[in-house]
Parts: C-alpha cells; structure tokens; sequence
C-alpha cells in the first residue's frame, strides 16, 4: 500500500521535556492506524506538530512521499489533513453549520464578489451537511447549536468538519475518551465506513481493547520515542499492555508486610457527578485500614478525579458516605476534612496544591496558617512559620535557594515535596494522594514514595491514586481498579499482576 | 402638566432621544466590535475624546469639515491600534490598558485644547457643524418625518450602521470569524485563521466608531471642541452594549432608552420642575447593573472577552 | 557534591536580587521614560521642556508651600491608591473609587453638620468612619452582586461611579436637601467646627484646650508605641523581636509625655504651625498611618493572607478551605472604605463643605499609583508622593513654560502604560524579566 503520511525523525522539545525524540510514523493509506501509548508518552505532541499547530524542532513530514513545509494549520487542511482533538474545538454558541463552515465559508454566488462581506450561504452549507451526514452515516442536524449536542453528536461535528474540507488523513485524538460504550461503538462503525471511501485514519488511544479491535496496524509510543509496531492479528493486549508500560526496572520500594489495623476510611455507595453533569463516580464502596496502602489504578479520566476530590470536600457527592472513623466527612468543606486527620496531596499541584507566586515558607503554611501556633489572635506568628519552613525544608530536602524564594521558580519534584511536607506536617489519619509524581523526576519519585510508605509503617491510612501502573503496583497493599467510575475489582498485591490489573484497566473483566 | 403637551412635545422628545442616543449607540458598537473579537474596550471615552479634538483641530487648520472628520476618525483609530498593540501583541490587561490609553487621550486632548484650540482669534469656517440634511418627501412623514428624516449625517450614519454592523457580524464570513475568534480562539486557529490579525482589524474598527461618537460631540453638534466634552458617555456605551447584548440591534435600543432621560430633561425641564433630573439620569446605570445580575435576561459576554491569546 | 550544591543554591540568590532589581527598576524606568517623553513632547510643540520641568520641580516641592501643597494632593491619591491596591491583592479591580470618594464625603458631610454638640476628639472619628462606611457600603453592592449574581464589578462600580456623582449633585443643587439656601452656588452648609480635621496651622489654638492636648498627646503616644511594635518585631530581621513590650510602653509613655508638651509650645516651632496661608492638614498623618496598617493588615495578619490568596490562586484557595466569597466582599468593602475615608479628609480637611460634583479624576490616577507601586501599601507612599508632586507642580509648570499642565496627564498615561506592559520596557532597556515575574492581570470578561 501506498503512504499517506509519513513522519521521519521527529524531534520536539519543551522546556524540560524532550516531547519527541526523532519519531518515525508511516500511515498507510486506506488504513486505521492506531498511536498506543500512556498519558504524556507524545502522541499528541507528534499529532499537533502532523497537523500543523506545532512545528518540530528536526524532522520532515510528507504527503503521498512529497515533502511539504507546515507552518500552520492551513497548510495541513490544504494537504487533505484533519484533526479532531481530543478537547473539541467547537464553538458552543454556534450551530452546526457555521461550525462547519468556519474557516471555509461559502458565499452565495450573487454576493461573492464582497469577498469576506458576502452573505454567507448557509443553505448551501446546510445541504452539503445533510450530505456529508447520510454518506458517511454521522446523524447531525445543521441548524442545531453546538451547545445544546450530546457529546457524541458533537464528536459527529467535528468530524463532518474535517470531511467538509475534503481530508483524506484523519487524526482522531482519544476519540472514544468521552464517549459511551454505545457511542464508542458507533465511532467505529463511522471510522469503518470512512475507510471504506478511501480515507486514512490515525486513531490515538491508550484503550487496549479498542486497539485490537478497530485498528489494521498498532504503534506504540513511550516516553517520546516509538517502541514498536505490530498488528492485531499478531498481539495480544498482555503484549500491548507491556510495551506500552515498559519492561524496564521497575522503582523498587523497600517495604515490609504491611499490618493493617482499624479501618479508616469506609467508602459506601458513593456516586459523583462531574463538571460535564456526567456521573463520574457510579456507586463506589470499598475501606482502607490503619497501616496499609490502597491504590487505586486505572486510565485518566475513569473517576479517579472526582472520587478523590469527594473525599476531600473538594467536589459534592451525589449520594453514599464517606467515614473517617466515626465521623462523616460526606460533603463537608476542605477545612473541615483537613481538620479531621486527612492530608490531600492534590492531583493538579499547580492549580490546587500551591500559590504559584508565594514564597516555599508560605505554601508551607497555606492550610494551617490560622492555626495556632502558626498564627495567634489573626497575626501571623513569623518567627514560627520561618522555623517550620526551615525544619521542613531540611526534612523534606526540598532543594530551594531559600525559604523566601518563589515556589513557581522551583523544579517539579521540588514543588511536590512542598506540598508532600506540608501535608504530612500534621497529625494524619489518612494520606490522600492523587497523581503524586506525575512528571517528576526519579530522585523525587523515589523520595515521594518513601515518604508514603513510611507514612504507612507509622500506621496512617494510604489512599494512592495513579495512572501509573507501576507507582500503583510498587506501593500498593491492595489494588482497586477503576474503569467508568466504577470498582471492577479490589486485588491483593499478590495477586495483582501487570497484565491483570492491565486488563481491569481496559474494561476487561475476568470470567469468574 | 397634561397628557396634550405631553403629546405635543412626543416628536420633539423622539427627536433629541435619536440625537442624544447617537454617541452612546454608536460608542457601544464600537464595544460590540471589540468585545466580539474577545478585546475588551474601556478606552472608547478616550478615544472618542482624541476624535472630538483632533477633528476641530484639522478643520481650524484645513478650513474643511471633512478633512475634520476623517482626521478625527483617523486619531481614534491609531489609539485603538495602540490599545491593539498593548493588550494583543504585549498581552497587557485590557483593562488596565484601556484605562491608560484614557488618561492618555485626556491629557493629549487637554493639552493640544490649551496650546492650539483655547486660543480666540481662530477662525472657524462657517458653518463649522455637520448641517441637518432633510430627506425629500420622507420628511414630510407626520411625526416619523421630524424624527427621522430631518437629522444631520452622524445621526444617519449611525443608524445606517446599526444594520451594515448587524449584517457584517451575522451574516458575513468575516463577522462569523470574528465572533469564533470571541469565543474560542483556539477552534478558530485550528481552522487556520489568524486570531491576532482579526483581533487587531475588529479594534481598529471599533477605533473609527468611536471616533465617529467623538465627532458628533465637536463636529455636529458643538462645532468646536471642549475639554472633556464627551462626558462619560463612552462609558454608558459600555452599558449599552452589555444591556443590548453585545448585538447592535439590541445596542440601539439601549442606547435610545438611556438617551431617552436627558431628552425628557431637556424638553420637560421647565414643566416638570418636581422631578430632579439627577434622578432620571441614574436610570441608566442602574438599568445596567440590573442587566449585569440576571434579573432581566442574562447578559453572557463572547467567552473569550478579556483573555489574551496564546499561540501554542 | 558540596561544590554544586553551593553553586546551586548561590546561583538563585543572585536571583533573587535579580528580581528585586527588576522590580524596583521598571516601575523606575517607566517613570523615566515617561518623563523623557513628555519632555519630547514639549519639545516638539514648541516649549523648553527645561523650563517646565523646573517649573514643575519648584511647583511641587522647592518653592515655598510647595511641598505642603503636595503632601495635601497626595493624601487622598495615597488613600485611594490603597483602596485600589487591596482590591488588586484579592483578583478584583476596583475602578470605581471616585464613586465611593464621594459617597464618603456624603456621609461624612452629613454626620459633619448634623450630629451636634460631640467634642472634637469624638466628633472628628465620627464623620471619617461615616466616610469609611459609606464607601464600603458604595464598593460591598458590586463585591456581593459579583460573588452572589457574578456581575463584573469594572462595569458594577463604574456605573455606581455615576449613580453617586449625581446623587451628589442632587444633594446639593437646586432644591436638593443639603443645599445651604444662603449660598450663591450650589454647595451644602459648612461642616461643623467640631468636625474639622485641623490644618497644622490651627492646631496650636486647638492645643490650648488642656483635654484636647492629653487625649491628642495620649493618641500619639499609641500610635508611637504600635509603631514601635511593629518595629521591634518584624524589622531587624527579627533580632529586637524578644524587646519587652512594657519597655517599649514606657518608652512610648514618655514620649506621649513628651508630646504632650510640645503641643503646648507649637507655634514657637514656626512653619507651617503659623503659616496662614498654609492648607496643610493631619490628613496625611491619617494617609501615612493607613499604609502602614494596610502593609501590616495585608502581610502579617491571617485576614491578609486569605485575602492574597483569594487574589493569586482561586483554587488553590478553596483547596486551602479559604472562603472566598467572604473574602470577595470584604476586600471590596475594605477598598471602598479607604476610598470613603479619602473623600472624608479630604472635605474635612479643606473644603470643609460639600460642593457640586466635579471629576478630579482621582479613579483612573489612583488605578495608576496603585499599579505603580505593584499595589503594595507602602510603595503606594512613593507613588502617592510622585503623582501628588505632578499634580500640584503642573499648575507652576504651565505658568512658567506655557505647557499645559495636562501634559502631566499624558505622562501619567505613558507611566501606566509602561507599568503595565513591563515587556515594552524590558523591550526598551534590553532588560530580561526574571522567571516568574508576570504582569499585572485582573480582567476576566464581564459575564463571568
């Protein structure tokens, strides 16, 4: 088969971060190329830079085997290249077809003349909609407001969008992260009935069984680089699992058998409903005792968030309970949880963990500073704060130029441990932990996972979340896997291997 | 007072409503432009300020009124290209740029006053006004003929533009552009248009509407310029942007109800004497924090107002 | 390793001094380069830019008066700018001070005429917490209709900015209920004797009374002794920190003493204590004292942190358990409540009645001094100051070079623009902006 696209040696940095390291890419034409990778492996990285948005730092990008030069999005929709991102990029008070159209207007032919002042042809648009619809079967009426679509009928958009403009390549970016079962379903049959008319697909994705089932050829992609290439026929999804993960070393974590005491937290029945009015959470129980670890893996986006943002007074739950001990934490405010023996090293550091522009002495007080002795009848007691910043800076081994210096001028783990100190500078019952070393570097991630398992041996109750199956499998007592919002399953650490818990994580539920 | 020289008086009040409501209406197009492209304008009073002046200054010195008001439109369009280069290109708060590039139009304008315009032996050319131009036949109309056919050109303009506004943003492959690059500029990106090039293009339109409003003030309507002649109403084209929805239909009928209390004021002064005017004068701004709260209909600005653009 | 550790940790307190160079150094260079442009200007309008700019220097501090006379143009622009500051601390922007400025001297007036038969001492306390909560009510509507209705509080404050100057109009003009019926213009009866904040030419007549001076000596002595305090243990890097509070009283009460007796004996001092002509009031004692508290109530108290936190991460805030729509409001209420007590001092210390309204344009310059002094209370002493000097110097300037003194509006303007878009400085100068130092930024659309 004749190449569509082709990508050689690819190259992109971010400051502190090599995006992608001279990344090879074919894509076949007529086929469903699926990109397999984790969260940050730089899938998107590459599909932003084939799409024009970004441009690579080395490397070159052909089409049909000519080389082209692409500096911005236009040139990749001339070049037949369409992208549907994973966050849409639909404008929610707009309907269908001027979403359609944006860009690539069509006057009517009396006024075209006016240039950018001719009358817009909508119905002109419209039709070509309702064509495009019943070609390609992507149900979409055109005079509806975006705002007012499904999700999965908005996912119908952007695609009518990429065809409207004639694309023969087309990059689906995490296309069924949104979606339900049944939508996802439908995507495929839409992808299979693109194919059918000549079009290329890119299919990003971390959904092993979606892979497998859908894709003509698979490229997995870790830590900016591709590890390799296969086909369906020829993997499974342990396979897929490993190479995506990787084999290397993984962090050991000295830990002893853990001895598990009074239960601490007792989840019941816990239902969330997200930002989008989705239910994140859907009915989730399970309890973590004194001296032992859960963790709690899954893929991005399967709950994880909310759950732990419910625990913490962060997010209202729908219904269920939580209980720390006697008590009730259910819909209580953050203050009232953190006063209640519960540390929260937050998912998003930089958003909810620090004050960005404060010192590291000041984001070392931000959830004590009007307690005594931290403060005294509303007066900041700056002797005792600088102490305490002191001790935890050396405790902590936060490496900062001083206690007064920027918290934002520090590097990542450095920030982490900010928060990490803060955090368990208290009497703690329970550690919440979400996304704890999430892009941080190995000595960090070595010194965050000591201090949780220490956290552990000195009999607090350890909730880990993560995306990171190994972070999850080194630390964890017991594993609770997420997929939908839902428990699928809550595995001993022994009997918790790589490829079983892969698969819980992919959906897949064993047969029992 | 009775209902019959209340009647009486209706085409006459009609008539300074439409004039009153003629900066305002055309100040808060000048924000609907801005703010659809998602760049806050609160430098309009000055830069309809800079029009006023520069306009009474160029036709002092070129004899001609329309060398006046194309200057002044002129001025007001470079202040709104700096506003532009401050707030698009520099990324300041457009806010605080808007607040400076006012101090700045005040002083300048107040400056150029003393040193080039508060000088008595100028002579103006006469007339030094735009004159009133009577619409053959239509203004023979019974009420509607006095009030709108027997205006001068700004009038008309403005309410010419109302619709050219109304079209070009809603119906026109240029006005969708601007409203996607308002609400989410990075959709409009990722369909290849160039947000900073639309953005800067709507500002300097916004710029010439302002500086349309300015000219009424020293062109049409006063004939010379005065410092600080336009007296806050940029700021209640603000309002009436916001009231009439960011939709210049919407805009002009604001504009005509908060033009309405002063017309009232100045042809009912002398048979309402119980009334104090100041009273009908908060109507307008009270109005518009009401709009502001929801009460009457949500007023939801472009989503992306205010909030530069980060190119990748 | 020890080596690189050093180099590691030395390298960052370079950094450091880094950004406060940079810091101080913008603000500065703006001030420069405006001035500089101004200058080109003149130039090019046919004036010496010399001339005027000598004629502004000997306006506002070298000529005799001068300095008083901007000590008094700077005391509402502090107060103002502190107001404006606070509100920048905690994300909101407060652009509708002169609205509150007048609704306080309202109150203020009010209570000034009206409230009859108060000593001094009490009477003067009065009508400045009149002016304060007339401001704070003026600013708390928007802070409460932004948090509860999520109404912007630019466009909420700028309209309330009109509401007051023609309720301030009404008030006194014709037929209006504070309107003094024997004046020939329209302005409200003068305020009562008891309400006037004395002009230090009036205070050794004031001294006289010997309960005035012991309460008078009393305050300062208070006032010294917080000082003292505050002194003691936040400067010196702490090391004064174990000082004994009653030995600092003492020292206070023996200064008190002192105080008290000087009072006696003040117009054998001369200046200004005599100096008829002289409109220096206590007011920027009042201004002065403000800013200090501002500092310490913004950076030493749990309240402060709060509100700076609200102010610099939302989320981070609520995180923190910090409640934020409390916070909202009161930051505004405390902004509107310098802006009120701006307006007090000022009509009771001056004008000492209430006149029809007319924009001194005190809105936009204090949003300027406050950005100047990257709102932090005590740099706004600085930028006051300045910003007073041009104001009250521009009047001489235009005299002497024929430059009109809104050409100090224009470097204002350029001032602000500069402060506000360090990039175009940085730009400039070749300078590189340290990591971490971003401009200021408070727009968030007005629907929201």
């Amino acid at each position: 088969m004749p190449l569509a696209l082709e990508a050689r040696g690819i190259t992109k940095r971010f400051p502190g971060v090599l995006a992608n390291d001279k990344v090879d890419f074919q894509l076949e034409q007529g086929e469903i190329h699926a990109l397999l990778g984790e969260n940050g492996a730089g899938k998107t990285t590459l599909m932003n830079i084939l799409y024009g948005l970004y441009k690579a730092d080395e490397g070159e990008i052909l089409v049909d085997g000519k080389p082209i030069t692409m500096t911005d999005p236009k040139d990749a929709i001339r070049h037949g290249i369409g992208m549907v991102h994973q966050h849409f990029m639909l404008v929610p008070v707009m309907t269908v077809a001027e979403n359609v159209m944006l860009g690539d207007e069509t006057p009517t032919p009396r006024s075209a003349w006016m240039g950018p002042l001719s009358h817009l042809n909508v119905k002109a648009v419209e039709e070509k909609i309702r064509e495009l619809s019943t070609r390609y079967g992507l149900a979409v009426d055109p005079t509806e407001y975006v705002q007012t679509l499904p999700v999965g009928v908005q996912q119908r958009v952007e695609i009518i969008k990429v065809l409207y403009r004639d694309a023969r390549i087309l990059i689906l970016d995490e296309p069924t992260a949104v979606l339900t079962p049944q939508e996802a379903q439908d995507m495929f049959k839409i992808m299979q009935s693109l194919v059918d008319q000549g079009v290329s697909i890119i299919f990003i994705t971390h959904k092993l069984k979606e892979v497998l089932a859908i894709a003509d050829r698979i490229t997995v992609m870790r830590a900016g680089r591709v590890v390799g290439s296969t086909t369906p026929a020829q993997a499974t999804e342990a396979q897929l699992a490993a190479m995506m993960v990787g084999r290397e070393v993984i962090l050991e974590v000295k830990k002893g058998e853990a001895q598990p005491g009074a239960e601490i937290l007792k989840v019941e029945n816990l239902s969330v409903i997200d930002d989008r009015k989705h239910k994140a959470v859907r009915g989730v129980s399970f309890a973590v005792s004194a001296g032992e670890v859960l963790g709690v893996a899954g893929v991005q986006g399967n709950g994880q968030t909310e759950l732990v943002e419910a625990i913490t007074g962060l997010r209202k739950a729908e219904s269920g309970h939580i209980h720390l001990g006697d008590t009730d934490l259910v819909n209580h405010a953050p203050r009232w949880v953190f006063e209640h023996g519960t540390a929260h090293v937050p998912e998003d550091r930089q958003k909810h963990g620090l004050v960005l522009s404060y010192s590291v002495r000041d984001n070392l007080t931000l959830v004590s500073y009007y307690q005594p002795p931290f403060s005294k009848g509303g007066v900041l007691e700056e002797d005792f704060i600088a102490a305490n910043a002191a001790k935890l800076i050396k405790e902590f081994d936060i490496r900062t130029p001083s206690a007064q210096t920027a918290v934002s001028t520090l590097s990542g783990g450095n920030q982490q441990k900010v928060i990490v100190a803060r955090e368990l500078n208290r009497p703690v019952k329970l550690l919440v932990a979400a996304q704890p070393t999430r892009g941080l570097d190995v000595g960090s991630i070595e010194f965050i996972h000591h201090r949780i398992i220490e956290q552990r041996d000195a009999g607090c109750a350890v909730l880990l979340a993560s995306a990171e199956l190994d972070e999850i499998l080194s630390l964890s007592d017991r594993v609770a896997v997420m997929y939908k919002g839902e428990i699928l399953d809550i595995l001993p650490i022994k009997e918790a291997t790589r490829e079983r818990v892969g698969l819980l994580m992919a959906g897949v539920q064993e047969q029992r | 007072m009775d209902w019959s020289t209340l009647l009486s008086l209706a085409p006459s009040i009609l008539a300074s409503a439409l004039r009153t409501a003629t900066p305002i209406a055309l100040a808060a197009y000048s924000g609907v432009l801005a703010e659809r492209a998602g760049v806050v304008n609160i430098a309009i009073e000055g830069m309809m300020l800079m029009a006023a002046m520069v306009g009474d200054l160029a036709m002092l010195y070129t004899g001609s009124i329309w060398v006046g008001i194309f200057a002044g439109l002129l001025a007001a369009g470079v202040l709104a290209l700096l506003h532009g280069a401050l707030s698009i290109t520099f990324k300041t708060d457009q806010i605080i740029s808007g607040t400076a590039i006012n101090i700045f139009a005040m002083g300048v304008t107040g400056f150029a006053y003393k040193r080039f315009l508060a000088t008595p032996e100028l002579s103006r050319p006469s007339p030094s006004t735009l004159q009133p131009i009577e619409i053959p036949l239509l203004k023979d109309i019974p009420v509607l003929g006095d009030v709108l056919f027997r205006n001068r050109p700004i009038v008309y303009a403005m309410l010419i533009l109302t619709f050219v506004i109304w079209y070009a943003l809603f119906k026109t492959p240029w006005g969708l552009r601007v409203r996607a690059v308002g609400e989410h500029p990075k959709a409009a990106d990722t369909m290849g248009i160039n947000v900073y090039r639309t953005r800067y293009i709507s500002v300097f339109l916004s710029g010439l509407l302002a500086g349309l409003a300015g000219l009424w003030f020293s062109l049409e309507q006063v004939g010379h310029f005065d410092m600080l002649m336009t007296n806050g109403k940029g700021f209640i084209g603000l309002a009436a942007m916001i009231f009439g929805k960011w939709n210049p239909l919407g805009a002009l009928a604001a504009a005509l109800i908060f033009g309405l209390p002063e017309a009232v004021q100045i042809n009912l002064a002398m048979s309402m004497p119980n009334v104090p005017y100041q009273f009908m004068s908060m109507i307008p701004y009270i109005l518009t924090i009401i709009v502001l709260t929801g009460v009457v209909g949500r007023a939801v600005s472009p989503a992306a107002d205010g909030t530069p653009y980060n190119k990748g | 390793m020890t080596a690189t550790s050093k180099a590691e940790v030395r390298e960052p307190e370079l950094g450091r001094l880094q950004v406060l160079l940079y810091r101080l150094g913008v603000p500065l260079l703006a001030v420069i380069t405006a001035l500089a442009l101004g200058a080109l200007a003149m130039w090019a309008s046919g004036s010496d830019p010399l001339v005027a700019y000598k004629g502004l220097l000997d306006g506002s501090f070298l000529k005799t008066r001068a300095f008083g006379e901007t000590l008094v143009a700077s005391t509402p622009y502090l107060l103002l700018a502190l107001g404006v500051g606070f509100g920048f601390k905690c994300g909101l922007f407060n652009i509708g001070v002169e609205g509150q400025y007048y609704i306080g001297q309202i109150l203020a007036v009010w209570v000034a005429i009206n409230v009859k038969g108060l000593p001094l001492y009490v009477h003067l306390p009065l009508v400045i917490l009149a002016g304060m909560l007339g401001g704070a009510i003026w600013a708390g509507i928007p802070g409460f209709l932004k948090v509860r209705f999520g109404a912007h509080e630019v466009i909420t404050t700028m309209m309330l900015n009109y509401v007051s100057f023609n309720l301030c109009d009404y008030l006194v003009g014709l037929k209006g209920p504070m309107r003094d019926p024997r004046a020939s213009v329209p302005q409200s009866r003068p305020i009562l004797a008891s309400a006037q904040l004395p002009r230090l030419n009036e205070l050794p007549a004031l001294m006289a009374n010997p309960l005035a001076r012991i309460v008078v000596a009393l305050l300062v002595g208070l006032v010294l002794y917080l000082l003292f305090r505050l002194v003691t243990r936040y400067g010196f890097k702490g090391r004064l920190s174990k000082l004994n509070a009653g030995i600092v009283a003492a020292v206070s009460l023996a200064l008190a003493a002192g105080a008290w007796l000087l009072l006696g004996n003040l117009a054998s001092f001369g200046g200004a204590f005599v100096d008829k002509g002289s409109r220096l009031h206590i007011g920027f004692l009042i201004a002065l004292a403000m800013s200090v508290f501002m500092w310490w109530l913004l950076y030493k108290t749990t309240f402060g942190f709060e509100i700076r936190t609200v102010g610099a991460n939302r989320d981070a805030a609520g995180y923190a358990g910090i409640n934020i729509t409390r916070n909202v409001v009161m930051a505004m209420a405390i902004s509107g409540s310098l802006a009120g007590m701006a307006g007090a001092i000022e009509i009771i210390g001056l004008d000492r009645v209430l006149k029809s309204f007319f924009s001194a344009g005190y809105g936009f310059d204090s949003i300027a001094i406050a950005l100047l002094a990257n709102s932090h209370p005590l740099g706004s002493i600085v930028s006051a100051l300045l910003f007073g000097a041009l104001r009250n110097g521009a009047d001489l300037m235009e005299l002497r070079s024929g430059v009109s003194k809104q050409m100090i509006s224009v470097v204002q303007a350029l001032i602000l623009m500069f402060v506000a878009a360090p990039a175009v400085i940085s730009w400039l100068y070749r300078i590189k902006a340290p990591r971490g130092e971003k401009a200021a930024s408070v727009t968030s659309g007005w629907g929201k």
